[in-house]
């Protein structure tokens, strides 16, 4: 134990006596020639009887001052004008304690001095000593890192991180780059699960996400950027290993495009074939409609997806497309492909391969075929088939035959699928759909190694608080189970309040950035304390409050400024300052 | 059998409280009018400011901790109080603008009847009372000391504090055996000293004028300038409220004593109190209702002190 609370020298006030002080909290009397401020981390010995020496650490929540003497409202001016009135005025903090050492719960004893905890006894006072393995996350008001414990996010204590704020002030997607970052770059912190870790990210909004590996041209305004870097131990550069992907432009003739507006250089467009649509079952996720629940519409889909796979035969010289035939009794050879017969309607999109479902459903003479619909109302298969048609319409151009253009997780550490520009329906699709491809291969391996992130905004869109759908349950699935199978969500949302509960509750760690006022007296965000709350509302972008299990008080920390541009006119061209700082 | 002392489970504060009231009476009182008028017509005076730099405001309070009974086998039960004095002083700093609650002392006593004087045992780290005895057994005289006490230990600070050089302000009439710069500072009028043809002039004053300067002396012993001033204007008064007499030694000459006056009439007015805040508006000042209230404070707990004392004596044997 350092010497740091045995000299009163350098103290900044004593335990306050006029009230009780407890085991979450007390008050401190600052002298009159010092200070503390929000968030900065205090400690105090007590001395106990039969115990002996007891360290209570604690946080700063709030910071008051008053005139002692002056009794009523109009005595300010009394002391501050006049000065006919005696009066001192005094500077107290609110602390609520995070920690006390050793473990014995008492609370800690008026009138003794409080110190700033620094060197280990900061470390105490955030538990860092007790992290097996301890990831920088930011800093807090005295410029030191605030770690998080990587156990509770990694899936050995815990897993899943949900990042919660307002949008607009961009703090959310920022922050949860910059843990990947952290978590790709502190390799010496995050072990075994660092080789091979790979992150999935989906641009929602903007154009945000597409130069994470470009540096970013106004990183170099401010020296402090670096600094703070720095202190977190991670080199200030782009994401290194970066591979972008985007849906194929709806006009692209032959030639495919990738559908983005500023970056085309390095994109790479992506689009699923009527094959692997039907072997990978991808039909569910063209019914994601919440409401789509209520109704019969998922019994027909099940029919008709269990239907496509006994049916479809690849065709000969066109990869990809498919033919519909009547399977024999034992179904098609694996791995045959048929020519097609003359006038037979050959698969290679999504139009062509509804078209060669409605004969079956709603065939123009005659009834429905019982094995493609089951007994369901003809209500409901029009409805089934207006929805087909629609997601037709909506993302037609994801499917198409051809050369296989599925998204290749594995060609970089970073995945960036951009979304931004199709409709709800087609984002849903191909949030189903990468999901279940990460979640089932994760699933086959049955290793927790190695990790796979998924870094997913607005969560309330595909994990709704009301209603079912194939993409919530998968949400749900992965939130349960993810943590033991190496699927870490990292989900960020507007309001938490509108995300199902399930998803909410398996997220060990949590992150608010700036929220709005009605939606921070949520019972969401119970585990803030009040002041903290209150401050939710008046947070600045960089600054967020952070909850994780292992300490039992949420802490406010800043991160640093990006490296990377975030967007087009930030990208720094070459011999830029950005290298002189460093 | 030997003595022992108790400590009374009757409230020390039974009995009669016994308010000071070293007011000369008007019937004793030999008051000279003219000394400053010189028999011209009284008018009310405009203080002026003399570029006071500082002004020492002092105040004292007083309580009782315990009756406490000396159980004697030959005398019989011996009355006795144990009390605790505090008092003090702000200093006002003219330039600064700040009033400093300067000096704050606590003496705490144990006043036996009869001439008896036994050792209290200490009750607690600072519960030290000092024994001392007056030769009556009636009751009155021993609070007839505390208050004795209190004015020397109040009289003592004052004259320090004016040898420091601060202009002082004392609670009550002054002692004036000493020709110093303190003004008694009399908040109520009980005792009229002025003549009807005066008294017009009191009710002429306006906040921040004084009348002049009348002399009186008890027994021919000595003499004390005084003169009476307004604070403040006060609404729906009466033509006496809102005036405080104030008196100063009579041992300055006749001009020292006026820029006194004049210097303290200027400058009262701004230390008066509001109603609506005290009781005692406007004659207690702010800042020695704010001394007073520190000063009790410093008393301790009377509960606290109370039990204490019953717990250091519980039938203590004495020696």
């Amino acid at each position: 134990m350092s010497d740091d609370t045995k000299s009163p020298h350098d103290s900044v006030g004593r335990v306050m006596g006029t009230e009780h002080t407890t085991t979450q909290e007390f008050r401190v009397a600052l002298d009159s020639d010092n200070y503390l401020q929000l968030d900065d981390l205090v400690v105090v010995r007590s001395d106990i009887p039969r115990l002996g020496e007891l360290h209570t650490y604690g946080v700063v929540t709030e910071t008051e001052a008053i005139y002692e003497g002056a009794t009523f409202e109009s005595d300010t001016h009394r002391i501050a004008a006049d000065g006919i009135l005696p009066a001192q005025k005094v500077r107290s903090a609110h602390v609520a304690v995070t920690r006390v050492h050793p473990e014995v719960w008492v609370a800690p004893d008026p009138g003794q001095p409080v110190f700033r905890a620094a060197g280990v006894q900061r470390e105490r006072a955030l538990y860092v000593d007790e992290m097996e393995r301890p990831l920088p996350v930011g800093v807090g008001r005295d410029g030191q890192a605030v770690f998080v414990d990587l156990d509770f996010f990694d899936g050995r204590k815990g897993g899943h991180m949900s990042i919660s704020g307002i949008s607009g002030v961009a703090t959310k997607t920022s922050f949860a780059l910059f843990f990947l970052r952290m978590l790709t770059a502190r390799r010496d912190v995050v072990g075994a699960g660092a080789t091979n870790l790979r992150v999935l990210v989906f641009n929602v909004k903007g154009e945000d996400l597409l130069w994470l590996d470009k540096r970013n041209a106004h990183f170099a305004r401010d020296k402090k950027h670096a600094d703070t870097w720095k202190v977190l131990g991670v080199e200030p550069a782009p994401f290194p290993s970066v591979a972008f992907w985007a849906p194929p432009r709806r006009q692209s003739s032959d030639a495919v495009v990738p559908d983005t507006g500023s970056r085309h250089q390095d994109v790479s467009a992506f689009r699923w074939t009527p094959r692997e649509l039907i072997d990978e079952g991808l039909l569910r996720f063209l019914f994601t409609d919440a409401s789509d629940a209520r109704n019969q519409i998922p019994f027909i889909e099940e029919r008709v997806r269990h239907q496509l796979s006994r049916w479809a035969v690849d065709v000969a010289g066109r990869p990809g497309a498919v033919v519909l035939r009547q399977p024999p009794p034992g179904g098609h050879p694996r791995r045959t492909t048929v020519k097609p017969a003359p006038g037979e309607l050959v698969i290679d999109d999504l139009s062509t391969l509804v078209e060669a479902i409605e004969p079956h459903i709603d065939p123009e003479d005659g009834e429905p075929d019982r094995a493609w619909t089951g007994r369901v109302q003809a209500g409901t298969l029009s409805a089934f088939l207006r929805r087909l048609h629609a997601a037709v319409h909506r993302l037609g151009h994801l499917i198409k035959a051809g050369e296989s253009r599925r998204i290749d997780r594995q060609k970089a550490q970073v995945t960036v699928v951009a979304i931004q520009t199709l409709h709800e329906l087609a984002q849903r699709f191909v949030v189903g759909a990468l999901l279940d491809e990460t979640f089932r291969h994760k699933e086959q391996s049955g290793q927790r190694l190695p990790l796979s992130a998924i870094v997913l905004d607005e969560l309330n869109k595909y994990a709704p608080r009301e209603g079912t759908s194939p993409l919530k349950d998968m949400l749900v699935d992965i939130a349960q189970r993810g943590r033991s199978l190496g699927v870490l969500l990292v989900g960020a949302q507007q309001t938490a309040s509108r995300v199902s509960p399930e998803v909410m509750e398996n997220a060990s760690i949590r992150v608010v950035g700036r929220l709005d006022a009605a939606e921070a007296e949520r019972a969401e965000y119970g585990w803030m304390l009040p002041a903290t709350r209150a401050r939710a509302r008046l947070l600045k972008p960089g600054t967020m409050v952070l909850s994780q299990p292992s300490i039992p008080v949420p802490l406010v920390l800043t991160f640093p400024f990006p490296p990377w541009a975030t967007r087009r006119e930030e990208v720094a061209e070459d011999g830029d300052a950005f290298d002189e700082i460093l | 059998m030997r003595r022992r002392l108790y400590v009374e489970n009757w409230a020390p504060h039974y009995g009669s409280p016994f308010e000071a009231d070293d007011e000369v009476s008007p019937a004793t009182a030999e008051v000279q009018l003219e000394v400053e008028s010189k028999g011209k017509p009284w008018q009310p005076r405009a203080g002026y400011d003399g570029g006071v730099e500082s002004i020492a405001f002092i105040d004292g309070v007083r309580r009782i901790d315990a009756r406490v009974t000396i159980d004697d086998p030959e005398l019989g039960p011996v009355p006795g109080i144990c009390i605790s004095l505090a008092y003090g002083a702000v200093i006002w700093d003219a330039r600064a603008r700040r009033s400093e609650i300067a000096e704050a002392r606590v003496q705490r006593l144990a006043i036996f009847a009869q001439g008896q004087s036994v050792a209290v045992p200490q009750a607690g780290p600072t519960l030290r009372y000092r024994s001392e005895s007056v030769p009556t057994s009636d009751p009155a005289a021993l609070t007839t000391v505390m208050q004795t006490r209190m004015r020397q230990a109040e009289g003592e600070l004052g004259r320090e504090l004016a040898r420091r050089g601060h202009l002082v302000i004392a609670d009550g009439p002054i002692h004036p055996l000493e020709p110093a710069s303190v003004v008694g500072y009399i908040k109520s009028q009980r005792a009229a000293y002025l003549p009807p043809e005066k008294v017009p002039c009191v009710a002429a004053l306006g906040p921040g004028e004084r009348t002049p300067l009348f002399v009186f002396s008890s027994g021919g012993s000595f003499a004390r300038y005084s003169w009476y001033t307004r604070l403040e204007d006060i609404e729906h008064g009466h033509t006496w409220s809102g005036v405080a007499r104030c008196e100063c030694t009579g041992a300055f000459a006749l001009e020292d004593a006026s820029r006194l006056a004049d210097e303290t009439t200027f400058l009262l007015p701004r230390f008066a109190s509001a109603a609506h805040i005290e009781a005692r508006a406007p004659q207690n000042l702010v800042p020695v209702a704010a001394l007073e209230r520190h000063l009790r404070r410093l008393l301790g707990d009377q509960a606290l002190v109370y039990r204490a004392l019953c717990a250091a004596v519980a039938g203590t044997p004495l020696r």
